[in-house]
């Protein structure tokens, strides 16, 4: 039973992750009807951003008089990078592209990608970067369950954020133009909703979350390295698919899904081969049910 | 027309000097191998520097007769077979007088058989798998030790020294780091202790929680890890010390790598591995440490070995004074000299040994612990 809480609480902080990123999928997906990539280096460039502005504020020596106030400074800080980062590369590779056949936006997201990662190498270093490690040390210890404060953290956060999202999509008048803009492009800039800051905002805003999961994945491991946006990516894009794309409530399912299935799948059965049973779920999933789980009412939630 | 004439002679007047210049230059060129992208880039990257610090040493000693200039031709390998396979034909075509790598056994292996299709000698620095240096390759040579050696040392210091008795092992697949883990495993029966479990993650893994939780619940006296590189076994480290896993860590060649503190701080604390003996204290070492360290950072693993590798390489070159891979083998065996790592003399099967000790994780350093022969350093 322990065993089983323990492993509970790590795939929760595993999912919350995935979920995290899941979400600029779905929300671009749902808005450009574009497999977005480059999602993933939006993920890893979060976290550098996160490590130097970290780095910096340790450096000025405001870390230990005010920890609670830098972390907060580099998580607004990595996020809003971020969402430049992303209003930027929507411009240049796929505005352009817009009118094109959608695999042309497609592979210019998967050029995006590998030039984002290797720029991040270049400008980097291929040596990981450090995150300090002195915040949250310690944790809860129930018996054979350990519960960090980190984990409590991570969890927190992420259940905020997602909320957060949840009321600016559906109860802000800026959530209904973007779900006005997905639902139908033609006719929402009719009722004067400009389709181009919505899409935007919605790149924006999904960066924005990869980015603190970024810095959680950071606080998490202990280090962010270039080339760490990628598998990541691969399974928040299977959550997303898993949830449904499109569909927020689905992401964040899904993300919480593949992480679970990834944590279970390896302490009970096999860790070698944790990878396969959270796309086993993902084919079973979309085997019977070839939406997602939150795929049916795709018209009226989709963003 | 006329006007395409006269721009055409005169990019063609421009590239004259070039042609000269490709003619009475004559360059040596030394092919690399290792993993420049991917998650082992930075072993890879520390092959590459070391390979570039000995090139540099050995032309301001004067160089090799007859060639103005010693080029190194750096190739990304991947740690991915294939692509490694591809470096190595590039190579071919570069017509590189030896290369220096690769990194991963796994790579290593299949570039060596297309390397010694065309005679070409290679060095590894880094592969420590047995069957790099046994399946009769005429040209492939070793700089470090190998697994047969350092997999009885791993099995004796936990026996001997720490005193344990059960053991849960976890590797991550390559031919190196499962081979080790084997060997450990095997090494560790025959000495009367139990391998609880022999766990195996994937390559490119960053969470390792559910393992780990694995492992908490065995509680083993020694956990063993064996993994590809040190920056899943730094985030392994840390994620086992933030879930108050008890087990003693214990690990390899991989892991001596000063970033490997860097990223795991204070779980790296305590943690022993097994690595070939380099005595910091000879003079080659201090004047290798004064050239690299202002460059390049910190001294890791493999560095040193590639420095070695690629010193061995030009001294047989300018002893053969040609670049006939026979020849150049004859005087590889001859050399006896006192390298960075170690003191470099081949064996008839192309491996040079290595005596593998214990170090221990202290104040961020490692510090040399254990011998096999003489029991505690102190």
């Amino acid at each position: 039973m322990e065993y089983f809480i323990q492993q509970l609480i790590n795939g929760l902080t595993l999912g919350g992750m995935y979920a995290l990123i899941a979400l600029g999928y779905t929300m671009v997906y749902g808005v450009i009807q574009l497999i977005n990539f480059a999602h993933g280096e939006f993920f890893a460039a979060g976290g550098y951003a996160g490590a130097i502005a970290l780095a910096y504020f340790a450096g000025m020596g405001y870390m230990e008089s005010h920890p609670v106030l830098c972390l907060t400074g580099s998580f607004v800080l990595a996020m809003a990078y971020c969402a430049y980062l992303a209003i930027g590369v929507e411009k240049i590779a796929y505005k352009p592209l817009r009118k094109e056949s959608r695999l042309s936006a497609l592979l210019s997201a998967l050029g995006m990608s590998i030039f984002l990662s290797n720029g991040m190498m270049l400008t980097r270093g291929v040596y990981d970067e450090v995150y300090p490690s002195e915040l949250f040390q310690g944790g809860f210890d129930f018996g054979m369950v350990t519960i960090s404060y980190l984990q409590i953290t991570i969890v927190s956060l992420t259940a905020a954020l997602l909320i957060g999202l949840n009321i600016l999509v559906f109860k802000t008048k800026i959530g209904m133009a973007m779900r006005a803009t997905a639902q139908d492009k033609t006719m929402s800039a009719l009722v004067a909703i400009g389709s181009n800051r919505i899409i935007s905002l919605t790149f924006a805003i999904g960066a924005g979350l990869a980015a603190a999961a970024g810095i959680m994945y950071g606080l998490y491991y202990g280090s962010v390295k270039y080339d760490m946006g990628f598998v990541p990516g691969i399974k928040a894009f299977a959550a997303a698919v898993l949830g449904g794309i499109g569909n927020i409530t689905g992401a964040m399912i899904g993300g919480l899904v593949i992480g679970m299935v990834e944590i279970f799948g390896a302490g009970y059965i096999s860790s070698e081969y944790k990878d396969v049973f959270a796309f086993i779920i993902l084919i079973a999933v979309l085997y019977f049910k070839p939406t997602g789980i939150m795929g049916e009412n795709i018209d009226d939630t989709r963003v | 027309m006329r006007k395409r004439v006269a721009s055409i002679l005169a990019i063609g007047l421009i590239l004259v000097p070039f042609l000269f210049g490709a003619v009475y230059a004559k360059t040596l060129r030394i092919g690399s191998m290792s993993p420049l992208t991917g998650p082992y880039a930075s072993d890879g990257t520390d092959i590459k520097n070391g390979a570039l610090t000995a090139i540099e040493v050995f032309e301001e000693m004067g160089g090799i007769p007859g060639y103005d200039k010693i080029e190194l031709m750096p190739q990304d390998t991947a740690c991915d077979p294939r692509q490694a396979v591809a470096a190595a034909n590039k190579l071919i075509n570069l017509e590189v007088a030896g290369v220096i790598g690769a990194y991963c056994s796994s790579s290593t292996i299949p570039a060596s058989d297309v390397l010694d299709e065309e005679d070409i000698i290679m060095i590894t620095p880094a592969s420590t798998n047995e069957k790099v240096t046994e399946r009769g390759l005429a040209y492939m040579f070793r700089m470090c030790g190998r697994d047969d050696d350092q997999a009885p040392a791993a099995a004796k210091f936990i026996k001997e020294q720490l005193g344990g008795k059960t053991l849960f092992i976890v590797d991550d697949k390559t031919t190196y780091s499962q081979g080790l883990a084997d060997g450990v495993a095997k090494a560790a029966k025959e000495m009367g202790m139990t391998v609880l479990a022999h766990e195996h993650v994937n390559q490119g893994d960053k969470d390792f929680s559910a393992v780990l939780t694995m492992a908490k619940k065995a509680n083993a006296d020694i956990f063993y890890m064996s993994l590809q590189g040190f920056s899943p076994a730094a985030m392994m480290t840390l994620q086992a010390k933030r879930l108050g896993m008890k087990s003693q860590i214990v690990t390899q060649d991989a892991m001596f790598q000063p970033r490997f503190m860097d990223v795991a701080k204070d779980a790296a604390e305590g943690v022993y591995l097994t690595f070939g003996y380099t005595d910091p204290s000879t003079p080659e070492y201090k004047a290798f440490e004064k050239r690299y360290v202002p460059k390049y950072g910190k001294i890791a693993a493999y560095a040193t070995y590639s420095y070695d590798a690629t010193t061995a390489l030009l001294k047989a070159i300018k002893a053969a004074g040609t670049t006939d891979s026979a020849k150049v083998k004859a005087e590889l065996m001859k050399l006896d000299f006192q390298g960075v790592a170690k003191n470099v003399k081949f064996r008839e099967n192309g491996d040079s040994g290595s005596t593998y000790i214990a170090f221990k994780v202290e104040n961020g350093k490692f510090v040399p612990y254990w011998d096999p022969e003489k029991g505690l350093i102190k």
